[in-house]
């Protein structure tokens, strides 16, 4: 990684985010990550950074989740540190601990324990977090006095704080740099879905959301903090307001969704209210958006009806805006000056009018779940998310035609060789020869049922199917396999050009390679730092994917 | 036989016309007969007469229920080509034949059932076919099969294949056509078309480019760096995409659309253009070409409530244009992720690929290639 590092280069790919945007704390994480953040920073930066500025940086980052504060506990994996509680609370009970009410007081014992040793944790967080300089309503007071332009901070408190206390030790977040990263992927998915400026809402749904959201994935380990258990039990949920709060005042929300007339559009339909999250159903791709309809097919009146156009002083000049989306659908921003800033009720149902979308996508990015209220579903979301990658890879390898036999196959279960050709419309050598390869390359599996006992071929039907849990497991594999690869390549690169490195690996000579080497020694040092970027973005992207099916 | 018989005879036929008029392939049991009131009620001897005379002159065909016996309708003129038979093995063969009506009657079948010699059946069906009552064809699902069928009829769909086969072989061309037709047709109806024209006043020197999500705003001299990088990874394709972006692209359109079209919809709309005349196509037929669609990742259903609508997915990055060319990508950005963009992603020996095997990251030509 040193050569990225020295570099400056980002790893990156299609990496929306702007590390100079106050109004998001996480920016950084995804160079942390990659291990080239902070010399990242500082290599750009000219001037030298001030203590204060290090300070205030880091308690925002504490404030936000990315870095946590350690404590000695954190060293203990999860599973020791529950026995060596429970060890504690034992002593409690000298008795032993029999019988159905002793055992329930041991096991709240045990509990508020934990609970205790989360809330210690989360202790420097916490007083970062009352400082009320990262409420969400100053970070708007900010956002609207400067245009999200500074990345100064309007009071130092955050920062003094840290400062009285010199010895705190930090660390990375890894569960919250997950959260962050995890929707970086989601938004990348609705800008590649629906489109650009419902991405951007996406983004500021996602952002003033995942506030409350900690970690991706919790197993019986996970110690939380009461309002961290609070909201894993409910669930998470946002109010409009919230959203638009969270929006970044630059994006222009009339664009990016064409015009019908209104008749053409039911409201019941898209306010549609739903209550309860989608059911997942194995590993189904599709079918969650009917599951939650037949959950409410018997209320169709549940809609929400706060979703009027607001009527208002702007009502008037509403027909002549309505004309210049039709013209220009992908304007800019700004494109209003002359008519001044659409109203905060305008804007706020623009921005709806995003959410909703999102919410009849089949992906079902978001949902709408009560009155002015929306969530997101990680879980199903992220299944689904795997499954468009799947996709993605099958009709890479295998062409449309791979594709369309896989997605037959994962809606229908088992299918023999005659059903198939007939349902994808293809000629049936056509399909034996996809199926084969797809077979061969692990995507598909084949089942024999013999007709009769001396299992002739002929007497033999045979059963292609998808086995899903194998395939998510096996691109996994080979993720994983392919990133080696990328860098057992670059070794076999760089010994290849050992001897540019002989000469640049000097101390006089590095940093000024362009002044001090030789013009075909310094082309060939420019050849090998190409193929260090191609191979190291290609293990950022590969690792981007081992997220999505693992870690996510 | 008394002289009321052949009057009888010809009075139950007409009856028996008559009742089944709406539907030619009503099956008529003893019941049902007695009930036509042409033989006196109880009379079950006359009746058994006639039904006797009746299918010896081949106007009624006997068909075996579950539930017992009964007897089909055959029009005069058919019954009359049993007249031209001359051999017994003839009339079997034929009898057979006309009972498989448009689903045909493959040869081994007719062998089996009727237990001849090969040379007799072989030389009852040439006569047949030299009298024009029987025709060879081949179905589709089995074109190595011998298949007989009446001169008189048409093969069944199923054995054709349905619109979707021109002489037993499947059309391939004449469905990737309509699978377009059907595309424009979904794209069109169930997207906005934003043409991206600016007006004079908006042109800024701070274009922002499609294809970058702003996770929050950012400026564009830092995004288009991280442009930059882009392309890097994803070999050239994205500096094409970005050229693109500021033509003509689709928008979704508001949730709550009810427009979508519907498979209803969508074969009107085939046949009012008429791109498959003389192939009527039914709603069925469509149907079929929605499903391949919508399993191929071009289409999504999209329910409202009982209203059934298909729209076309990713469709700000869909191909804009209504009619595509052979050749044309559907998408002008096509989706990619780590696995797509290595080499090893598509690579056939990739199982037996590791360090000191027959091939190894180290020496891959694969990766020389990509490298290059």
């Amino acid at each position: 990684m040193n050569g990225n590092q020295s570099n400056g280069h980002d790893l990156e790919n299609g990496d929306p985010d702007d590390p100079d945007d106050p109004d998001d704390p996480f920016d950084d994480d995804a160079h942390y990550v990659n291990g080239n953040g902070a010399g990242h920073g500082i290599a750009d930066d000219s001037k030298p950074i001030e203590a204060d500025e290090v300070y205030d940086t880091m308690a925002q980052l504490i404030a936000a989740g990315v870095v946590e504060s350690v404590s000695t506990t954190m060293l203990q994996s999860p599973q020791d540190l529950k026995a060596s509680v429970e060890q504690e609370c034992t002593k409690e009970f000298p008795n032993g601990v029999r019988g159905a009410k002793v055992t329930s007081e041991f096991d709240m014992m045990v509990k508020s324990q934990l609970k205790a040793i989360g809330a210690e944790r989360a202790s420097t967080k916490r007083k970062l977090q009352e400082s009320a300089l990262y409420e969400p309503s100053n970070i708007k007071r900010r956002k609207l006095a400067n245009w999200g332009m500074s990345n100064g901070f309007a009071g130092d408190s955050g920062g003094s704080i840290l400062r009285d206390e010199p010895n705190t030790v930090v660390r990375l977040n890894f569960d919250k740099c997950l959260v962050e990263l995890r929707n970086q992927k989601l938004i990348e998915h609705a800008e590649d879905f629906v489109g650009e400026t419902t991405a951007q809402v996406f983004a500021a749904l996602l952002a003033s959301l995942c506030r409350k959201v900690y970690r991706c994935q919790h197993n019986q380990y996970t110690i939380m903090t009461e309002e961290e258990e609070e909201t894993y039990f409910t669930g998470v949920r946002v109010t409009t307001e919230d959203i638009f709060d969270h929006l970044c005042p630059s994006v222009d929300l009339s664009a990016g969704i064409g015009t019908a007339s209104e008749e053409d559009i039911d409201v019941r339909f898209a306010e549609k209210i739903r209550k309860y999250p989608p059911q997942v159903q194995g590993a189904r791709l599709n079918g969650t958006l009917d599951e939650g309809d037949e959950i409410l097919g018997s209320d169709d009146e549940d809609y929400d009806r706060t979703g009027d156009r607001p009527k208002g002083p702007y009502a008037n000049g509403h027909g002549h805006r309505q004309g210049s989306i039709t013209q220009n659908g992908t304007k800019l921003g700004g494109d209003y000056s002359g008519e001044g800033q659409p109203s905060r009720a305008e804007q706020i149902y623009q921005m709806r009018q995003h959410l909703l979308i999102l919410a009849e996508a089949k992906q079902q990015f978001v949902r709408h779940c009560g009155q002015n209220e929306w969530t997101v579903d990680f879980g199903p979301l992220i299944q689904q998310i795997r499954y468009v990658e799947l996709d993605t890879m099958i009709e890479d390898n295998f062409g449309r035609h791979g594709l369309r036999l896989t997605r037959i196959l994962r809606e229908k279960g088992k299918l023999d060789d005659k059903t198939l050709p007939a349902m994808a419309l293809m000629r049936k050598p056509d399909v034996h020869v996809k199926m084969a390869e797809m077979e061969m390359a692990g995507f598909l599996e084949v089942q024999e049922v013999p007709r009769d006992n001396n299992r002739a071929a002929n007497r033999t039907m045979f059963f292609w199917f998808f086995d899903e849990a194998r395939t998510l497991k096996r691109v996994l594999d080979n993720a994983y396999k392919s990133m080696v690869r990328c860098l057992e390549r670059l070794e076999v690169e760089r010994y290849k050009k050992r001897n540019v490195f002989s000469v640049t690996d000097r101390k006089d000579v590095r940093g000024q390679e362009e002044e001090k080497l030789r013009g075909d020694v310094y082309n060939e040092y420019l050849e090998y730092l190409d193929i260090e970027k191609k191979l190291l973005s290609q293990v950022s992207r590969l690792d981007d994917l081992v997220s999505v099916f693992q870690d996510f | 036989m008394d002289d009321q018989t052949p009057s009888l005879k010809a009075q139950l036929y007409a009856a028996c016309e008559e009742a089944c008029s709406g539907d030619p392939d009503r099956l008529f049991t003893q019941e049902d007969l007695t009930a036509l009131d042409v033989i006196p009620p109880k009379d079950i001897k006359k009746l058994l007469q006639l039904i006797q005379i009746l299918t010896n002159e081949r106007l009624f065909a006997p068909v075996h229920l579950h539930s017992g016996l009964a007897w089909r309708l055959r029009p005069e003129a058919e019954a009359a080509k049993y007249k031209q038979l001359t051999s017994h093995d003839q009339v079997l063969v034929y009898e057979i034949i006309d009972a498989a009506g448009a689903e045909g009657a493959w040869q081994q079948d007719i062998k089996r059932r009727l237990n001849v010699q090969d040379n007799a059946l072989r030389k009852a069906l040439k006569e047949l076919e030299t009298k024009r009552l029987v025709v060879q064809f081949t179905t589709v699902e089995n074109i190595s099969k011998k298949m007989w069928i009446k001169a008189n009829i048409k093969p069944s769909s199923r054995a054709t294949g349905g619109p979707w086969y021109t002489d037993q072989f499947l059309d391939e061309a004449f469905i990737e056509a309509l699978q377009s037709v059907v595309m424009s047709f979904i794209k069109n109806r169930g997207s906005y078309l934003s043409k991206g024209e600016r007006s004079a006043r908006s042109v800024s020197p701070v274009l922002p480019k499609k294809g970058v999500i702003n996770g929050a705003a950012s400026e564009a001299a830092i995004k288009s760096k991280k442009r930059t990088a882009d392309a890097i990874s994803k070999d050239d394709a994205p500096v094409v995409a970005s050229a693109k972006t500021r033509k003509t692209i689709r928008l979704p359109l508001p949730a709550g659309y009810m427009e979508y079209p519907t498979t209803e919809e969508i074969t009107a709309g085939i046949q009012a253009a008429e791109v498959a005349k003389g192939q009527p196509l039914k709603q069925e037929h469509v149907q079929e070409l929605i499903d391949v669609l919508v399993w191929d990742n071009r289409v999504e259903e999209i329910r409202m409530g009982n209203r059934i609508g298909y729209r076309a997915v990713r469709i700000s990055k869909q191909n804009p244009s209504l009619y595509s060319k052979p050749g044309d990508e559907d998408f002008w950005e096509s989706r990619s992720n780590g696995l797509t963009t290595v080499p090893c992603g598509k690579c056939p020996v990739s199982d037996l690929c590791e360090e000191g095997g027959p091939v190894w990251a180290g020496g891959c030509e694969y990766f020389d290639q990509w490298l290059a």
